[in-house]
């Protein structure tokens, strides 16, 4: 990459990022370092370090961080591993499948796991129904298991995030290396180790860095289990207290050092470029058809994710039909009732419409401005380039209520951003851009791997034929990591669907209500609140997974999505 | 390409097609298309805007002969309006502007309204003017069991009452060998550790009041006994901490969503919780089983607790001033009123669901109106028992209540637990060093911790609480240690 265009991409992206980012977000936690006299002080800081249960919390954060990664990855590299090696039977459509967690709605989700784990739930009368529990002497699933329920949650939940950026990686690697090693007499463990996932580590980067820094600010999960000990729980308790004291955005600026910190500590220690090899020959594949048990196998181990994972699911499918469901295995009395009233509501036609928008031109721009970051990261040699890299994951660790107040306070009438906001205070734009800033880190990790992997020898060689830069990228570079953006987009697609914080905070009138904010309305509703929430969190259940089912079905070539 | 795509694009526009064949009809325009406008912003939940805005949608059609839109803004709760208000007219102010883009407050415990008013943020009400015959004892009194009803300057007024509660789960109750609960003193038993829904003070000045009233009952308890004094005082203070600090104890956590107890509580995860009345009558009634009973019970608690009222105001400089005046008198009219209680379907009753909430003037309750109500025997005032707030004793330190609850029981609430446990279930810990409060005493609080809390320096009011959650947890170990304890 040309050193002139290197800068020039860099400081259109640092000023965007400059102004959409760290310009809110520190309007908001910069309070924690500001005296009543308007002074600096780092006095917050040390209340936080001073404070044992806040110490307690950043500690509980941390190991929830590494432990559920670790969880993760166990539960994703296999997966991604037999995906990438065998054609077994039904592997398209299980590939795409085992994406479910993906379209999990929030605070249904939640629900729907309330009634799953509850003392009168799912669990507990299966296990009664079978004489395994006693009916008087229940087990507490959500205050007994705390730590590692949030774990398993966790993981079951990330585990997409993972696999999609290890396939996109695997995708990449020329089958010749594996082959070459079996050829000189290497065992198949040995293989894995020293080949293969030195090879893939890219992408175990791309989302492993991820899945850290989203397990380390997780909200939503510990909520769910109750346990306020680990700080983004401490953070939203302390952004909401009325007492408005700045002490809970000085635990978020440490929050964000350690995520910085964590991630430039494992990216120079696993997550550099070292693995460029040459792409992979088209034509050339290793995989191995499977037939018979074996191959049923295969198909049973994603089945069983699958169907582990859509255990919440399955829980707000289950509530949106019942009308009591109370210490039975399923509702003993189903109904189509709310279905009808929250569907019918006059709220959730604009929401659809105004999510498919904020959520497509979001993903757009994050995936060009992904690419930009991430072309800058691998291709050039430009100072700082590894500093962006790592700013460029704060959104995930930033509190959605943080960022969302930042946009609130600089929007208004003769603030900066107030340009933002469209005739009629509509929000689409300030919220579009919300979504893309806070997405953003699921496309610049895929498009780094992709470009760490992809060699830089086929550009070269477009250019030196003459090809200009735009045909180069448009020609050889995207299409090359063509698996990685997908997974990114899709990443970013459905989470910008599914994001809470900014659009309960910024979408105030009812005619730009995004989907969330629709569901979140209708839980307030008296009597059926949760019912109708699960109604409309399983509309756009339905909606999301044909999404990404239709991109596995259309976009994916032979062997799935995340390989073309 | 296509071929691939077709079915999934079938499926996509099947899926979108639903909601739009199943779209209600609705009396308030569209946005952009009323003649009118009104901007109300409300922690009220969806039943209660979605009625209010087609009664008064119906009602400014009857009287103007014009459409309206009523715009509802609802970021949360009490702390998300404050934010977005309080930011809302500070960037008016820089503007040189009067008025922001809301014109009517509506709903949330007294103290946030009066918040708003000290802040000079709202405008004089005309339904004081227009309908001075409202205002009296036997219609919207000024105040009511030691509760103010609306405000003697006439910034914001009650238009609805509500009681704070007991919701409990009978099968729960049974699974820990406990008889219903009737006082507050009763979810204090360590029969309820782990089984206590408990609401969070910090994000709610309802909540905070509520306990504020439950030290007030053991105060005025203890005065009553022993005549009014510094050390009667002092001792009711402790004993109202003490309850607290127990049912913390049991706390399996604290939370601040309204629905989230009796949610938990019908589920049974939770034996029983906190909860106001209108939210515990709801849930009640929606697990009735076809017999007619429920497994779920909303109660008043026998003494402290008081008939506290959501009010309603209209912001200085509304954009529009007028119709947001007029939405006031609405809610005050006999429909504004029956409204909030009238069974669906009955002749000025909601469309679709009760509102389950009381209306603030008592002359809506009458046998020919009560026959018609949702719950008919609710009668708030009646029934609201002898228990009068008296501000004098603890209203000063209204707001440092949140941070010596949070100090006391949230911050350190595993250990607190984990005393709890050793104290009072496994008689291994001190019970007495459990319920040390000195730290808090209602000496030291009122003379020497008011001054920090209420002042200026943020830090230094942080520093105040790390301090004191610190002690506690310290205090909670040892007893968790068994220090003290008779083994």
């Amino acid at each position: 990459m040309k050193r002139s265009n290197a800068i020039g991409v860099t400081v259109v992206v640092s000023l965007l990022f400059l102004v959409f980012f760290i310009y809110p977000a520190l309007s908001v936690v910069g309070e924690a370092f500001r005296t009543p006299e308007g002074g600096f002080t780092l006095g917050f800081v040390v209340e936080v370090f001073r404070n044992p249960v806040y110490v307690e919390g950043l500690w509980n954060a941390l190991l929830l961080g590494v432990v559920s990664t670790l969880v993760t990855l166990a539960i994703a590299f296999p997966l991604a591993l037999i995906s990438h090696r065998y054609d077994f039977f039904g592997r398209k459509i299980l590939g795409a499948l085992i994406l479910v967690p993906l379209v999990l709605p929030p605070f249904v989700g939640a629900i729907g796991l309330t009634h799953i784990l509850s003392v009168t739930g799912s669990l507990n009368a299966g296990l009664i129904e079978m004489g395994l529990m006693d009916p008087d002497h229940r087990i507490d699933w959500l205050a007994e298991g705390r730590f590692w329920g949030i774990v398993v949650m966790n993981a079951l939940h990330l585990y997409p995030i993972l696999y999609m950026n290890i396939v996109a990686s695997l995708a990449q690697l020329d089958p010749a290396m594996e082959q070459a090693a079996e050829n000189l007499g290497c065992s198949p463990s040995r293989r894995l180790f020293r080949i293969t996932l030195p090879l893939a580590m890219p992408g175990i980067f791309a989302g492993g860095s991820i899945v850290f820094i989203w397990s380390f600010t997780e909200l939503g999960v510990p909520l769910v289990f109750n346990y306020s000990r680990v700080a983004p729980v401490q953070v939203f308790h302390g952004i909401k207290d009325l007492g408005g004291n700045p002490a809970p955005y000085a635990l978020v600026s440490v929050i964000l050092l350690i995520s910085a910190l964590v991630f430039g500590l494992t990216k120079y220690f696993f997550g550099r470029g070292s693995s460029v090899t040459q792409p992979r020959p088209k034509g050339r594949n290793a995989e191995k058809k499977l037939t018979g048990l074996t191959s049923l196998g295969c198909s049973m181990i994603f089945a069983g994710v699958f169907l582990v994972a859509s255990i919440p699911h399955a829980g707000v499918i289950l509530l949106s039909l019942s009308e009591d469901w109370y210490d039975s295995v399923m509702p003993l009395v189903l109904t189509l009732d709310h279905f009808q009233e929250a569907l019918g509501d006059p709220l959730v036609v604009p929401s659809i419409e105004n999510s498919l928008i904020y959520a497509s031109v979001a993903t757009l721009i994050s995936v060009v401005i992904g690419v930009a970051i991430a072309w800058v990261v691998v291709r050039s040699d430009i100072r700082g380039r590894s500093l962006m890299d790592a700013l460029v994951m704060l959104p995930l660790a930033v509190p959605g209520l943080v960022m969302a107040f930042g946009y609130l306070a600089l929007s208004r009438e003769g603030k900066p951003l107030h340009f933002l906001i469209g005739p009629g205070g509509s929000p689409a734009l300030l919220l579009i851009v919300a979504y893309a800033v806070r997405r953003l880190p699921y496309v610049v990790r895929a498009a780094v791997a992709g470009l760490q992997q992809s060699n830089p020898a086929m550009e070269e060689a477009a250019r030196s034929l003459g090809a200009n830069p735009m045909r180069t990228l448009r020609r050889v570079s995207l299409p090359l990591i063509g698996a990685n953006l997908v997974a990114g987009g899709i990443l970013a697609f459905a989470f910008s669907m599914l994001e809470v914080s900014d659009s309960l905070i910024l979408a105030q009138q009812a005619e730009h209500f995004p989907i969330t904010k629709a569901i979140y309305t209708l839980l307030s509703t008296l009597g059926n609140g949760h019912e109708l929430a699960a109604a409309l969190g399983v509309w756009a259940m339905v909606f999301l997974g044909i999404a990404i089912v239709g991109a596995a079905g259309i976009g994916g070539k032979k062997g799935g999505l995340f390989k073309m | 390409m296509w071929k691939r795509s077709l079915p999934i694009l079938i499926l996509l526009a099947i899926v979108v097609a639903a909601p739009l064949v199943l779209r209600r009809d609705s009396e308030v325009a569209a946005a952009g298309q009323g003649d009118d406008k009104l901007v109300i912003i409300t922690p009220h939940n969806d039943s209660i805007r979605a009625e209010f805005g087609e009664a008064f949608a119906e009602h400014w059609k009857e009287r103007t002969g014009r459409t309206i839109h009523v715009d509802w803004r609802a970021p949360g709760g009490g702390g998300e309006i404050r934010k977005l208000v309080n930011g809302a007219f500070e960037a008016a102010e820089d503007l040189g502007k009067k008025g922001t883009e809301f014109d009517v407050f509506f709903g949330g415990g007294t103290k946030d309204f009066i918040g708003q008013a000290n802040l000079g943020h709202l405008a004089p009400l005309t339904v004081f003017d227009d309908e001075p015959q409202w205002f009296r004892d036997d219609r919207v009194p000024a105040t009511f069991s030691g509760e103010t009803y609306y405000d003697p300057d006439h910034y914001w007024v009650g238009v609805c009452v509500s009681q704070f509660g007991i919701v409990y789960n009978k099968d729960a109750i049974r699974w820990i060998d406990e008889v219903p609960p009737q006082r507050w003193e009763d979810l204090g038993d360590p029969s309820y550790f782990g089984r206590l829904a408990l609401a969070d003070p910090t994000k709610s000045s309802s909540v905070t009041q509520a306990f504020e009233m439950l030290i007030q009952e053991q105060m005025q308890l203890v005065i009553a006994e022993q005549g009014d004094s510094p050390e009667a005082r002092a001792e009711g203070w402790k004993k109202g901490l003490n309850l607290l600090q127990r049912l913390g104890a049991n706390a399996r956590y604290f939370t601040d969503s309204a629905s989230k107890i009796p949610h938990d509580v019908a589920l049974g995860d939770a034996a029983a919780g906190t909860c106001i009345d209108f939210y515990g009558r709801s849930f009640e009634d929606s697990v009735r089983g076809s017999n007619g009973v429920s497994r779920l019970k909303w109660i008043s608690p026998i003494g402290g607790t008081s008939v506290s009222v959501d009010s309603i105001a209209v912001f200085r400089g509304a954009p529009n001033m007028e119709i947001a005046q007029e939405f006031v008198r609405f809610c005050l009219t006999e429909r504004g009123q029956l409204l909030w209680n009238l069974k669906p379907g009955v002749e000025g009753g909601p469309r679709s669901r009760s509102l389950r909430r009381l209306p603030v003037r008592l002359d809506m309750y009458t046998p020919d109106r009560l026959k018609n109500f949702t719950d008919p025997d609710a009668l708030p005032f009646e029934r609201a028992g002898s228990f009068v707030y008296q501000p004098e004793l603890t209203g000063k330190a209204f707001d440092a209540l949140r941070v010596i609850f949070r100090a006391m029981c949230m911050d350190p609430h595993d250990e607190l637990k984990d005393a709890w446990r050793s104290a009072a279930i496994e008689g291994k810990g001190s019970l007495e060093v459990l319920q040390d409060v000195e730290v808090i005493s209602y000496d030291r609080v009122m003379n020497e911790l008011l001054p920090i809390l209420d002042g200026d320096d943020p830090l230094e009011s942080a520093r105040l609480l790390t301090e004191i959650s610190k002690h506690f947890r310290d205090q909670y170990q040892r007893v968790a240690r068994g220090e003290g304890g008779a083994s």
